[in-house]
């Protein structure tokens, strides 16, 4: 692996910069944290020594949604120079204890919370789930992520995946307790030895594997997988694409209905930047029962809710009110019952924001897998009273 | 065992709970016929403790010198060296406290007496001694036997034995008050300084008293603060509790804040989330309070009361500061 | 200034189910993971602040088998200069005291100021090779050290008493201190950072080397020895206490206590 000896400026090309301003007139958090992304990019190119920097918390801020990416007029990619940054920090050791403990976590255990790897796959311990291992080439591997497998409240979504794959007769395995980090967080955290550790292990059990598509529960995974890893060979699918691709060939029907009035938030991660916007919001508006309100910002303009690019570890500085509970006092305006998401950390994050708010009475937080299985009969796995 | 001498823990005028707790496993091991021997090391000024304990002692020797005002192993090392010449027992018992752990592993490696720490129970059976100490993170416990040897030093865990009903027996006290000799430059006490107010590291506590939101309203908080209190421990809290600001970032526990290994963590109208576990499910000791008996929280805690946190608090605190006396 | 840090090797049982092996002396460590222990990681950070602030070398000293290399690797990735690795199958089953014995061999030989130990250990908890090394080496010497002030060939340290109460005393060096967690924070040692130090030479040093004899090593230059593993009572879940609220706070009072809870 080649050290980065190249100034961060040469190495992401910088000096591109016009500096206009879209990153940081487009960044969610800049809403209410001192980040100004425009800036770090200008005393990037400007500074000799960058350690100007390990004192700036809100280095810590950036979700990695990547808004200032995706709106760059000279295809630069602001948010790397964020991860580049963390890297310094990361390389002299200087990060906050919740950073390193969620760093060790996935080094020694093969997830960040630290958890037990013999207890990875203890949630999917009576559904008789096949081992992918011993699967022929070609199958559906379920790539179920480190927060499915260990908290419980992820782990309803993984057991509503499996229960409407296999409404839909879909054969598919896990690769259990071997299953480690896909690194995504822990690259945009900075530490990009331990990613590509994790990488290769993973890409290892693929390669044995050879599966026909990786199915995940997570947009950080999808991405990660399709997007970080190198010469994966197959395709990769973010569970709403590929439930969707079920409804569409005719293998799952919903016939029972939910009637609930709900609105959905779209992941930074599956609709920004992989532009998965419709699959999710085809397969809600199949569901009977469902009415179905859209978000002011919603699509490319989604509000990140601040769960991603390492932000579950870590509080950067902690100014302002949080933009999840700005998503939440929206959805109360609008009157819906509750708010559909289809990432781990969106729901998490919302979850949190309903219950400090003081709403758990008025709204509720479901994955898109917990509705999918409710409508296909299945009651709810859980009183979301966490 | 015939003879056990005890070393009195004593600091800033006050002998420490310890030296009683001490005093009453001494006598239980020798039983009858035996003789329990307190050992004090100090100066003139500090007589007063000594009617403290010395009821509790057959023996009492007061080793009284100005050079021993202060706890300084190197001083109290060299004290051994006359204690050892003028007190004859089979066993020493010496706490593993800030004090003790300075000068057990001294004082038992330069004599050469076998000796084991932190041991929560000891039995003798055949004049066989046997210590039991907790290993890996208190999840396993190890009988330990030591070298045969006349004599052998434990120290033994603050609270692990009780410190009530210890024989009276007022013994005897004997004062030495030869010089002690040596340079002692190599180690000088300067001063105590006590906590300061409102600094507070959670991280470095052994008790903690945690808060969720069954707190209901940061005016409660004072109840958890008077039982912390009375513990010598210190308040956290869940996440909910500090985006509310009732109390700082500082005392937030969970994959966000802080992780904390007390010995004793004591968790109110905290649900338990995963999030909240992951920062402090290495605690020794887990105690949860909380309405709702399927509280995630029961699922990790060592011990747990169903009840309403507003009831138990106040009664446990009680209790608490009844005990304390 | 030269300083020396005593590391060691260390399962983490937190989280995991524990085994007792057949031997009933030991657990069962497949499965688990190492690294190192808890106090050796803040000592071997306080040896590279001091480092940092006055220049010198850092030693790392490990007893063990060759995966005692992890550790002392990791260490030289922090920011030690050197690392040495104290094996030999004689050392196998040393307690405490055979433990400084082997430690003090070393050391003796070595040019030091200043050396750091943990506390404790996070496997047996045991508190006490750090002030038995200080003994045998006849150096003066500090447990539970929270804070390093040196001042040329003097240090002022403050040591963690209990309930908050901290003592301040001044030593002279060559001296060595047990260190307690929370007196800094230990910086983050990545990936890259480890390779980077791969292949650096780590100098073994067996019993003959640091002539010591067969019986002051191992069980038989031990004071104590295990002579059984249990589990203590424990059951599924929390115990839940029932009863009236006195009853119930009066047994809750008792179990605290009994935890080392009341300070």
């Amino acid at each position: 692996m080649e050290e980065q000896q190249q100034p961060l400026a040469e190495r992401l090309d910088l000096f591109a910069c016009i500096q206009c301003g879209k990153c940081t007139g487009g960044c969610p958090v800049s809403i209410r944290s001192p980040l100004n992304i425009r800036k770090v990019i200008r005393e990037s190119t400007v500074r000799e020594d960058l350690h100007i920097f390990f004192n700036r918390l809100e280095i810590w801020d950036c979700t990695t949604c990547s808004t200032c990416a995706i709106r760059c007029p000279r295809g630069l990619s602001p948010v790397d120079a964020i991860i580049g940054l963390r890297e310094m920090m990361v390389e002299e050791g200087k990060i906050e204890k919740t950073v390193i403990d969620a760093l060790d976590g996935a080094y020694k255990y093969g997830n960040p919370w630290g958890r037990a790897k013999n207890k990875r796959a203890e949630w999917a311990q009576d559904l008789d789930i096949p081992n992918a291992m011993e699967m022929e080439p070609g199958q559906v591997l379920y790539f179920v992520c480190c927060a499915a497998s260990y908290d419980p409240r992820i782990q309803v979504i993984a057991k509503s995946l499996v229960a409407v794959l296999r409404a839909a007769g879909v054969s598919f395995g896990i690769l259990g307790n071997k299953e480690v980090c896909c690194g995504s967080e822990i690259r945009r955290m900075g530490e990009a030895g331990l990613f590509e550790m994790l990488m290769e292990e993973n890409m290892k059990n693929f390669a044995k594997i050879d599966p026909g598509v990786i199915v995940t529960t997570s947009p950080h995974c999808m991405n990660a997988l399709k997007n970080d890893y190198d010469g994966l060979g197959c395709d990769v699918k973010h569970y709403s694409q590929f439930v969707w691709g079920l409804i569409e060939e005719g293998k799952l029907t919903f016939d029972t209905p939910v009637p609930m009035k709900v609105t959905y938030h779209d992941p930074c991660y599956l609709g920004k930047q992989n532009g998965v916007f419709d699959e999710p919001r085809d397969i809600l508006k199949s569901i009977p029962g469902i009415d179905f309100v859209e978000f002011g910002r919603c699509r490319e303009n989604s509000l990140c809710c601040e769960g991603g690019g390492g932000r579950m570890w870590m509080e950067g500085t902690g100014i302002g009110k949080r933009l999840s509970e700005v998503r939440v006092e929206d959805a109360l305006e609008m009157g819906v019952e509750a708010i559909i998401t289809a990432c781990p950390f969106c729901l998490l994050t919302l979850e949190d924001a309903v219950k400090t708010t003081g709403n758990e009475e008025k709204l509720k937080v479901i994955d898109l897998m917990e509705l999918a299985s409710m409508a296909i009969g299945n009651s709810p796995e859980t009183e979301n009273e966490f | 065992m015939e003879k056990v001498a005890v070393l009195v823990e004593h600091r800033q005028n006050e002998v420490r709970d310890v030296t009683f707790e001490m005093l009453g496993k001494a006598h239980k091991l020798v039983g009858d016929g035996g003789e329990v021997i307190a050992l004090f090391l100090g100066d003139a000024s500090q007589k007063g403790l000594l009617d403290m304990f010395s009821p509790h002692a057959h023996r009492t020797i007061a080793y009284l010198d100005s050079a021993l005002k202060d706890f300084e192993p190197l001083r109290y090392r060299a004290a051994f060296e006359n204690i050892f010449e003028n007190v004859d027992c089979q066993l020493i018992l010496m706490a593993q406290t800030a004090f003790g752990m300075d000068l057990a592993p001294a004082i038992a490696t330069k004599w050469g007496l076998p000796f084991t720490t932190d041991v929560v129970d000891i039995e003798v059976t055949d004049g066989n001694l046997v210590a039991i100490r907790q290993m890996y993170s208190g999840k396993v416990n190890a009988k330990v036997s030591l070298k045969p040897s006349d004599k052998v030093l434990l120290t033994v865990r603050a609270g692990a034995f009780p410190a009530e009903d210890i024989p009276k027996i007022s013994g005897e006290i004997r004062e030495i008050s030869a010089g002690i000799e040596g340079d002692f430059s190599g180690r000088t006490f300067m001063k105590y300084i006590e906590a300061a107010v409102g600094d507070v590291d959670i991280t470095q506590a052994d008790i903690i008293v945690s808060i969720g939101r069954g707190i209901k309203d940061a005016d409660n908080i004072p109840i958890a603060q008077e039982l912390a209190d009375a513990l010598g421990g210190v308040v956290a809290c869940s996440r909910p509790v500090a985006d509310k600001k009732w109390l700082p970032k500082e005392r937030q526990v969970g994959t966000s804040g802080k992780t904390v290994k007390p010995k004793v963590y004591i968790a109110l109208g905290i649900s338990g989330a995963f999030q909240h576990q992951a920062g402090m499910k290495n605690a020794n000791t887990i105690i949860a309070v909380n309405k709702d008996p399927k509280a995630p929280i029961f699922g990790i805690a060592h011990y747990g009361i169903v009840d309403d946190l507003f009831k138990v608090v106040p009664t446990l605190t009680e209790k608490v500061k009844e005990l304390r006396g | 200034m030269d300083i020396i840090v005593c590391i060691k090797r260390v399962p983490e049982t937190a989280e995991a189910d524990l085994v007792i092996d057949k031997s009933k002396k030991g657990i069962d460590t497949d499965g688990l993971v190492f690294s190192i222990n808890e106090w050796d990681n803040y000592a071997v950070e306080a040896a590279i602040q001091l480092k940092e602030a006055q220049g010198g070398k850092i030693t790392v000293i490990s007893v063990g088998p060759e995966e005692n290399n992890e550790v002392l690797r990791r260490a030289l990735a922090m920011g030690a200069d050197e690392a040495i690795r104290l094996t030999d199958p004689a050392f196998e089953g040393s307690d405490a005291t055979a433990m400084a014995k082997i430690l003090a061999a070393a050391i003796r030989e070595l040019p030091h100021d200043l050396i750091l130990t943990g506390v404790q250990a996070d496997d047996d908890g045991f508190g006490a090779v750090g002030v038995a090394l200080a003994q045998m080496l006849d150096l003066p010497y500090a447990a539970l050290v929270t804070d390093i002030n040196l001042e040329g060939d003097t240090m002022t340290v403050h040591r963690e008493l209990e309930g908050g109460l901290e003592e301040v005393d001044k030593l002279k060096l060559p001296a060595l201190l047990t260190i307690q967690t929370g007196i800094n924070e230990p910086r983050y040692v990545s990936i890259m950072g480890i390779r980077r130090v791969a292949k650096k030479e780590i100098a073994a040093k067996g019993a003959s080397e640091l002539a010591l004899s067969g019986n002051e090593v191992g069980p038989e230059g031990s004071m104590s020895q295990i002579e059984e593993l249990f589990f203590p009572p424990v059951g599924e879940g929390a115990e839940i206490i029932e009863g009236t609220m006195d009853e119930k706070a009066e047994a809750l009072v008792k179990i605290i206590k009994e935890r080392g809870g009341v300070a």
